[in-house]
């Protein structure tokens, strides 16, 4: 049996661990917060744009724009978004199993350093990568959608995907790979808009609506509007998966330390009366054998 | 009957009220909307926005973005929107000269350029909407 200074050297270590496991929850609980909030704050927005396409979608067939054409796939264009730190359970993990499975050729962008690490040590074709501030501004994730329109328009990658861990709630986060562009029919996209959007009511007003300056000019505006607006939007869902998978993967470390310092206090315990009735059985041998 | 007028940008929904008219800069100039304007969609520019409910008249400046006229519903989609008396001048004018500082220093081929350059703008539009209040 251990020793009891050496089961109290463990149960102090353990409890070391328990105090810094409970305080990143905490942390990782009031980000996830603020987190879900922005989520939430840009809802009205994309709901709106949703709402707008809608309307625009009766006039779609007399108009053309690079993002809705179908091209032959010879090169995807991946967005890998992972987290900067770790500690968040099995997060990156998941993702990275679903960027093994892409076989075809592929160009990888990635926000996060944890993915680009993995794409780097797996050598895969990382065309750029960026880190993003955990207050997550509109701003930081339109370079990220600009440089990879370029490459869109300009015909290096046929495709632009999205790697994310999708929030779902607070203990689910699914890794999903959404493709963004091409818009290959913007009736279902449109369709996925409002869905996303989640109930976008039309009001009544069946007038013809008035497009100004026309119809193809106010599509050609909009339509990349909404290809940043939608990766802006999963950039912010994976931040609240990041936290709540941090939040969950700290409080079962949490629990896990909490459990271990029950049974090494119980061992402790233990030792101690082991030795303790050893010194009395060694103090009473030493009196029968002096009477 | 009264016109409902919504300004949302990414951030949060910025005004949202029932107004007797307002005035949207678009790119092809302002246009005012009354109740019972014709369902209308079209882009926003740089500007101010005015809004008149019970004869005040509350100044906005927007940036680029989209505008939707629908059933007495004034829809506003614009990528930054601040009302009059939230600029702070000394603020503002501190960013312009940050903003033109750094814009001078990016060709215009650089993908930050359009952001500095929808930047300074939008700046441009909260100094001449706060300047001409005066």
């Amino acid at each position: 049996m251990a020793s009891t200074r050496d089961i109290r050297r463990r149960i102090k270590s353990v409890k070391n661990t328990r105090q810094i496991t409970k305080a990143m929850e905490l942390v990782a609980a009031s980000k996830m917060k603020k987190a879900q909030q922005a989520a939430l704050a840009g809802r009205a927005y994309t709901q709106l744009m949703a709402k707008m396409l809608a309307r625009l979608g009766p006039r779609i067939a007399e108009v053309k724009h690079p993002f809705l054409d179908q091209r032959e796939i010879k090169t995807r264009g991946i967005l890998l978004i992972t987290t900067d730190k770790g500690l968040c359970g099995p997060l990156n993990a998941n993702l990275f199993k679903h960027v093994v499975e892409v076989r075809s050729p592929a160009k990888f962008f990635s926000i996060g350093r944890k993915g680009s690490q993995f794409l780097a040590r797996t050598k895969r074709d990382l065309v750029a990568e960026f880190t993003v501030s955990d207050r997550l501004a509109f701003a930081e994730v339109k370079p990220v959608v600009e440089l990879m329109v370029k490459a869109y328009l300009e015909g290096q990658i046929d495709t632009i995907e999205v790697i994310y861990p999708r929030f779902k709630n607070t203990l689910v986060q699914e890794p999903t790979v959404r493709p963004v562009l091409p818009l290959t029919s913007l009736g279902e996209f449109i369709a996925n808009a409002q869905r996303e959007a989640g109930d976008v009511t039309t009001t009544e007003d069946n007038r013809d609506m008035v497009f100004e300056p026309s119809a193809q000019e106010v599509l050609e505006a909009l339509i990349p509007f909404y290809v940043n607006r939608h990766i802006y939007q999963l950039v912010v869902s994976a931040r609240a998966s990041e936290h709540s998978a941090r939040m969950v993967a700290m409080k079962t470390a949490k629990d896990n330390a909490t459990k271990l310092l029950g049974d090494l206090t119980l061992e402790y315990n233990k030792a101690r009366q082991a030795a303790i009735t050893a010194e009395i059985l060694e103090i009473a041998a030493a009196q029968f054998a002096s009477v | 009957m009264a016109l409902t007028l919504e300004i949302v940008t990414p951030e949060a929904r910025v005004y949202s009220d029932t107004i007797d008219t307002v005035v949207i800069p678009t790119v092809q100039g302002e246009i005012g909307i009354l109740a019972g304007h014709i369902p209308l969609l079209t882009q926003v520019e740089y500007g101010e926005l005015r809004v008149t409910k019970g004869g005040v008249e509350t100044r906005l400046a927007v940036g680029k973005g989209f505008a939707q006229v629908e059933g007495d519903v004034v829809s506003v989609l614009a990528e930054h929107a601040i009302t009059e008396s939230k600029i702070d001048e000394a603020v503002v004018e501190e960013a312009l000269k940050r903003a033109e500082q750094t814009l001078r220093f990016t060709k215009p081929e650089d993908f930050e350029y359009e952001r500095l350059q929808n930047m300074v703008n939008f700046i441009g539009a909260q100094l001449a909407l706060k300047r001409r209040g005066r």
